[in-house]
């Protein structure tokens, strides 16, 4: 157990759950955090909320956009510019906003549950999950004839993909050791897109609409698919809400948690629920976008410590700022073409598995002391 | 102890461990024949050689039937009449013009992926180490990218390949530390930079006109559309070359795994055999991109397939390269007949099967060895 709480690298808190005293205050379950990191990441990702508005590839300019903004007459007026702003770059804001505060969200709460600081759910196939999800009903839609529900779609494909996953990490004679994890999956998201590429080959109207939602983009989202999700989003938020409190006490040890009047296994189901809808509605509006959910809690726990509640709400902001920012990017990087926003978040993601690969706290998880249920 | 000094044992891969010793009394090891002519002789492991007769016919019989379906079928007898000139002339002409070179692309690829992916897999002593999760097969897929994407051609030379894969490994082994005993960092070092280059290749053709990223699309996922002796002949000439290579490390490496210390302790120079296996499994993969672009999940099921065909000593070397190639037949004959008239890439159909194999591995894993 002592070996668990040291191995579990930055997913694990250290001095978690209730106070010495033994009553848990709110203070120490991360309610009410200092000031000054979720202060400045807030300001910081309502800044590039409006550069995102402001700037874009097109030839809508930060001046014209300004002036829009502020409700001059001559942009008001100007019925290019208010398409541009209205039907192109708000809903793009909105859903950036959106997909990175879920994404982060998920991811943070994956890597405490499974105790991995690399379970992210694009690296473990989620992603790919729900996006074969949102493709089969897409197929099966026009096979039919009826209309699908993306949202019910993505939250299936997610949830065989996460037990599939999640399978692969209670077996095994090393446990859930965080690389094997990544290693099965990255194969199991190999074969989920492989799927997912065969039904957009092999129907040519849903790949043209598709293509560039594959890739993982928020650059073509409807406001009314943003809005169609946004609840999805807030069940996950409230289910994390609720879950922060058991799921630290989880990091004391299961036997320690009963004690302490939580039920482990329930504890997890509602964890994964949650993961499951974040990433589900997150993937139905913008394609499976990777790495979000390793890059968001990574750095809200360099700013948060150890406190849950802290690092989910750091990891939400922080998520929404990463992908703004990494959208406003994708649209200048190449001007006049656009980058998929995935592959901006890959630039930085990838290094970032890097360096946490080479970290000497996962090897302790490596040997084969690493069973951890 | 360096196997080219040791005539007797040039057929490396036909020698386990348990005989190494080169002064064991005469009389063949139990499994075993030994041939002789002269004062040369060799021993034959029995299991293995009718193993590998049995997968050659399989893949004779895949061959026939991949050439005898299609668009325009033909019997399985007539595609066989057909491969050797006999037969109506538009047979012939489809066979030998369009439909056989494209197998033998195929069986080149899937056997250099086979042959790699053994490699691979033996000297990092994990089923899931191939040139794949290593990254080896993107870095190899963007050198070709961006030479095609320079000059224009549709295709690079066999060269390209080889090198991106090489510039990627020699980045893994200088970020990991290497292969051995942490091997899962090596591992998931190279499922990192596999992203990195997979997103640079979305980034490069992000900015290419819906025509040519359509025409490189292979690049992407693996496509046997099209390819035929043009790319296969430089590819038949470097597998020429590198086989006996491949069969001479294969006796180092049948006691490689046994563990670093012990095979240094029995005389295996360790780092050099690691870095001779390591250089020819990216060459060879290399290769294989070269011809249909990175090619998903045959390294790893290859080699995995041929080891529990053979006995758990021997580093099946040539069985995974058969099985490497009838693979790759298989699933591009399935990629061209499944949709209809759509062709649905070898590399999609690799990935879709890939995956049920690879969860089998992972769940019985616990009582395999290597893991």
């Amino acid at each position: 157990m002592e070996q668990l709480i040291r191995g579990g690298g930055p997913a694990i808190p250290k001095g978690l759950g209730a106070s010495p005293r033994g009553e848990a205050t709110p203070n120490e379950l991360g309610l009410t955090p200092p000031a000054w990191p979720i202060f400045l990441l807030v300001a910081a990702t309502l800044a590039l909320a409006l550069l995102s508005i402001l700037i874009g590839a097109g030839s809508v300019g930060p001046p014209q956009a300004l002036a829009f903004l502020l409700g001059r007459p001559e942009a008001v007026e100007n019925s290019y510019v208010h398409m541009v702003i209205t039907t192109l770059r708000l809903p793009r804001t909105l859903a950036a906003l959106v997909v990175g505060g879920a994404l982060g969200t998920a991811g943070v709460l994956m890597q405490s549950v499974t105790r991995n600081p690399l379970a992210e759910t694009g690296l473990l196939g989620v992603n790919a999950g729900a996006a074969l999800g949102v493709v089969l009903g897409l197929t099966l839609a026009a096979h039919t004839g009826r209309s699908a529900s993306s949202l019910a779609w993505a939250f299936g494909g997610a949830l065989v993909a996460s037990l599939l996953v999640l399978a692969v990490a209670a077996t095994g004679r090393v446990g859930a050791s965080p690389l094997r994890l990544v290693l099965a999956g990255s194969a199991l998201g190999a074969t989920f897109r492989g799927l997912t590429s065969y039904l957009l080959v092999t129907n040519a109207d849903v790949y043209e609409e598709y293509r560039f939602w594959m890739l993982g983009t928020v650059a073509a989202v409807p406001l009314e698919r943003v809005l169609e999700m946004l609840p999805a989003v807030a069940a996950g938020l409230l289910l994390a809400l609720l879950m922060v409190k058991p799921l630290s006490a989880l990091f004391l040890g299961d036997d320690v948690a009963r004690a302490l009047g939580h039920r482990p296994g329930l504890v997890r189901a509602v964890v994964s629920l949650a993961v499951t809808l974040l990433t589900a509605a997150a993937v139905a509006m913008a394609g499976p976008i990777s790495f979000l959910g390793l890059i968001a809690p990574h750095l809200a726990r360099a700013l948060a410590g150890p406190r849950l509640g802290q690092q989910i709400g750091l990891s939400l902001v922080a998520g929404a700022g990463i992908l703004l920012a990494a959208d406003i990017l994708s649209r200048v990087i190449i001007r006049p073409h656009e980058a998929p926003v995935s592959v901006l978040l890959a630039y930085i993601g990838a290094p970032l598995l890097i360096l946490i690969a080479r970290s000497k706290r996962m090897l302790i998880l490596h040997g084969p002391g690493g069973q951890n249920r | 102890m360096n196997p080219a000094h040791q005539p007797s044992h040039v057929l490396g891969s036909a020698v386990t461990p348990t005989l190494a010793q080169p002064d064991r009394p005469a009389g063949a090891p139990p499994g075993t024949r030994v041939l002789r002519a002269g004062s040369l002789s060799v021993l034959v492991p029995l299991r293995a050689v009718l193993v590998a007769v049995a997968a050659g016919l399989a893949l004779a019989a895949a061959v026939v039937w991949s050439a005898a379906v299609g668009s325009f079928a033909l019997s399985p007898w007539e595609a066989a009449r057909a491969m050797v000139g006999q037969g109506t002339p538009t047979a012939v002409l489809l066979i030998q013009k369009i439909r056989l070179p494209r197998i033998v692309a195929g069986m080149l690829a899937g056997a250099a992926l086979g042959l790699a992916g053994c490699l691979t897999q033996t000297i990092s002593r994990n089923r899931l180490a191939t040139p794949n999760t290593l990254g080896v097969n993107e870095g190899a897929a963007l050198a070709i990218l961006a030479v095609v994407l320079a000059t224009g051609n549709s295709l690079g030379p066999w060269w390209v390949g080889p090198l991106g894969g090489l510039a990627v490994a020699l980045a893994l082994l200088l970020i990991s530390g290497g292969p051995g005993t942490r091997s899962y960092r090596f591992l998931v070092v190279g499922i990192a930079l596999a992203a990195l280059i997979d997103a640079h290749i979305n980034l490069v053709l992000a900015q290419e006109h819906i025509t040519t990223a359509t025409a490189v699309f292979a690049w992407t996922v693996g496509s046997l559309a099209g390819r035929g002796y043009l790319v296969a002949l430089p590819v038949a000439v470097a597998l020429a070359f590198l086989l006996p290579l491949v069969l001479l490390v294969g006796r180092p490496l049948s006691v490689l795994q046994l563990g670093e210390e012990v095979a240094a302790s029995l005389g295996v120079p360790v780092r050099r055999v690691q870095v001779a296996v390591m250089l020819l499994a990216v060459t060879l993969a290399g290769l294989a991109v070269g011809i249909g672009g990175p090619i998903a999940f045959i390294a790893m099921a290859a080699p995995i397939l041929a080891s529990r065909l053979s006995e758990p000593t021997r580093v099946p070397l040539i069985l995974s390269g058969i099985l490497g190639a009838l693979l790759v037949v298989v699933a591009d004959t399935l990629g061209r007949v499944v949709a209809g008239p759509v062709e649905v890439p070898v590399g999609v159909v690799a990935s879709i099967l890939g995956g049920p194999f690879l969860l089998w591995v992972l769940f019985r894993e616990t009582s395999a060895r290597g893991f």
